[in-house]
């Protein structure tokens, strides 16, 4: 479904990544990983299209996605909820969930969906009204995910969502995202500092270090790397 | 009549006229609330866009307004016909100059792109008045329908006490109203609307949401250029002008979106309207001249004891 061969991107002609390549599957859920500035925010920025591309390919469906403006990209289906969650903040939280659905298929799709947002995300439903600025840490992740799921969208790239929560809220959050899963058989790129959440469920993970991927392969066998369990999982 | 009935009517009068006035700086500040409040692009320009609009308003009422609609609606007529054109001159400045410093393009400028902003578009403003003056020449121009010095009279009431509503100022009142409402309703109701306030309120995240946040800063600057063009356009069967008019207005125009509150399109219009009311009360005890010294007073006591204005929400902009 997604296919990054090479990419290489940075700020202002300093190259932050180099030369990285991964591959989603359909149905796949993918975990990045990695230190603090590894540029895992700036991959996903890479595939949005709010960094430029230095080099390298993103294939999407089989489309040339670097050919593709980045407030297109959503539109073939890629729901970005960016690191820090980003809601509107003067916006209500209803209508955060329908600047998600201006995609065609979030269109299409609205009320069955809304209502289906809803279900897995009742808090939504409590707030719908209230400007989203005003909610707490972990509801505006909510927010931000039920507007990623608002676009009906293939794949969904999820940024730290247990980012600045308690662990229990974050615990929470993830637990979401797995029933969300195990309901949708979304396909799924999340980056996580919770290392061993991020590679317990996922099918393939990869670890992203100083901009570059260090280890690729399935989870388990990610999980079983003498250099993961010393790094990340303090074993 | 006694002199305290006689200061009354003339309070009630200065009221009066201050409300009719104010709905019409009420509106000039809406138009600069999208472009400085909600987009936060700092437009030195926005009183030379008015002077266009008042332009293009005479020479549609000349054109075809007079003739067609009569020189009473008329000119009315002229000052919304304007308001398109005015648009497509926003979208176009904004398409060709303004794009360059704002929105993306600044994420990297120095103050977010605020001093290149502040040097482009004072630019801008020079070229125009000059520009004007070269085409339109340095007289005083005005749009004279019989509105202008028509006036329904209310009253006597009291003991012999009267007041006089002048006709065009009525009417550009409420058209002045009427615009606002739509726009406020456009804004908080349509796609087009809430798709403005997440490209201002959040850009990057707006590009995940498939926003074209460059055509959205654009659709919102036409909107405030035709706002304020519009106003002065109303403002034009009232007031004579000339190219350098802008400058008066500017000034109006920036107090009345700080005092509404940085970023709250019916908190501009709220201060607008306290603008010209305090305008035509001050009239009452100060020379005309000073008239607009006593809005630059006000402006700096509003800057000093209430720097987040008085009408705005703070959740409105977070
Ligand atoms: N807007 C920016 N301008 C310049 N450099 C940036 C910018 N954003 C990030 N960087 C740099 O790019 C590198 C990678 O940052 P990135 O945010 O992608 O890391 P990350 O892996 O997401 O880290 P974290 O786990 O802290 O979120 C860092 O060295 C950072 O300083
Ligand atoms: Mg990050």
């Amino acid at each position: 479904m997604l296919e990054i061969r090479n990419f290489v991107a940075g700020y202002s002609q300093v190259a932050v990544l180099h030369e990285v390549s991964l591959t989603v599957e359909a149905g796949q859920f993918v975990s990045v990983v990695g230190p603090n500035g590894a540029g895992k925010s700036t991959l996903f920025k890479g595939i949005s299209g709010t960094v430029a591309p230095m080099g390298g390919e993103i294939r999407f469906l089989g489309e040339d996605l670097l050919k593709v403006p980045p407030s297109r990209r959503a539109h073939l289906g890629i729901a970005h909820v960016p690191e820090g969650r980003q809601v509107f903040a003067s916006l209500s939280v209803l209508e955060n969930l329908e600047m998600g659905a201006r995609t065609p298929e979030g269109r299409r799709t609205w009320s069955r969906n809304l209502e289906q947002i809803f279900a897995w995300l009742p808090v939504l439903a409590q707030r719908r009204d209230q400007p989203a600025g005003t909610l707490s840490g972990g509801e505006q992740q909510m927010v931000a995910i039920g507007r990623g799921l608002a676009s009906a969208p293939k794949l969904l790239m999820l940024d730290e969502p247990s980012m600045g929560l308690a662990p229990a809220v974050a615990d929470f959050v993830f637990d979401k995202l797995m029933e969300i899963r195990r309901d949708t058989g979304l396909t799924l790129l999340l980056v996580e500092q919770r290392v061993a959440e991020a590679l317990q469920f996922a099918d393939r993970g990869y670890v992203l270090e100083t901009g570059r991927v260090v280890l690729e392969g399935p989870c388990e066998r990610l999980r079983a790397d003498d250099r993961v369990r010393q790094a990340y999982l303090g074993m | 009549m006694s002199e305290t009935q006689v200061l009354l009517e003339s309070v009630l009068q200065a009221i009066v006229a201050g409300l009719f006035i104010g709905a019409i700086y009420g509106l000039m500040c809406v138009g600069l609330a999208m472009i400085f409040g909600i987009m936060r692009v700092i437009n030195f320009a926005q009183g030379d866009f008015m002077m266009l609009g008042m332009y293009a308003a005479y020479f549609a009422f000349v054109g075809f307004g007079a003739q067609l609609f009569g020189t009473a609606a008329g000119s009315f007529v002229a000052a919304l016909a304007a308001a398109p054109a005015m648009f497509a001159f926003g979208w176009a400045m904004h398409r060709l100059l303004i794009r360059r410093v704002t929105g993306t393009q600044s994420a990297g400028m120095e103050a977010e792109g605020h001093y290149a902003q502040l040097i482009l578009t004072l630019g801008i403003a020079l070229v125009l008045q000059n520009g004007a003056m070269i085409l339109f020449g340095a007289h005083m121009v005005s749009i004279r329908t019989p509105l202008s010095s028509a006036a329904w009279f209310v009253g006597p009431f009291g003991d012999g006490m009267a007041l006089f509503l002048n006709k065009a100022r009525i009417v550009a009142a409420a058209v002045s109203v009427a615009v606002i409402l739509a726009l406020w309703l456009m804004i908080r109701r349509t796609g087009l609307g809430k798709s403005l306030r997440a490209a201002a309120d959040n850009p990057e995240a707006s590009v995940y949401m498939g926003i074209d946040v460059d055509r959205a800063h654009r659709t919102a600057f036409g909107l405030g250029t035709a706002i304020t063009a519009l106003a002065g356009g109303l403002l034009a069967a009232n007031y004579p002008f000339h190219p350098f008019v802008g400058l008066e207005y500017v000034i109006i125009m920036y107090a009345g979106v700080v005092l509404g509150g940085i970023g709250s399109v019916l908190g501009a219009f709220w201060g607008g309207m306290t603008i010209g009311l305090v305008q035509q009360l001050s009239a009452l005890v100060l020379p005309t001249q000073l008239q607009n010294a006593t809005i630059f007073v006000f402006f700096l006591l509003i800057v000093i004891l209430r720097p987040q204005g008085f009408f705005g929400r703070n959740v409105e902009r977070v």
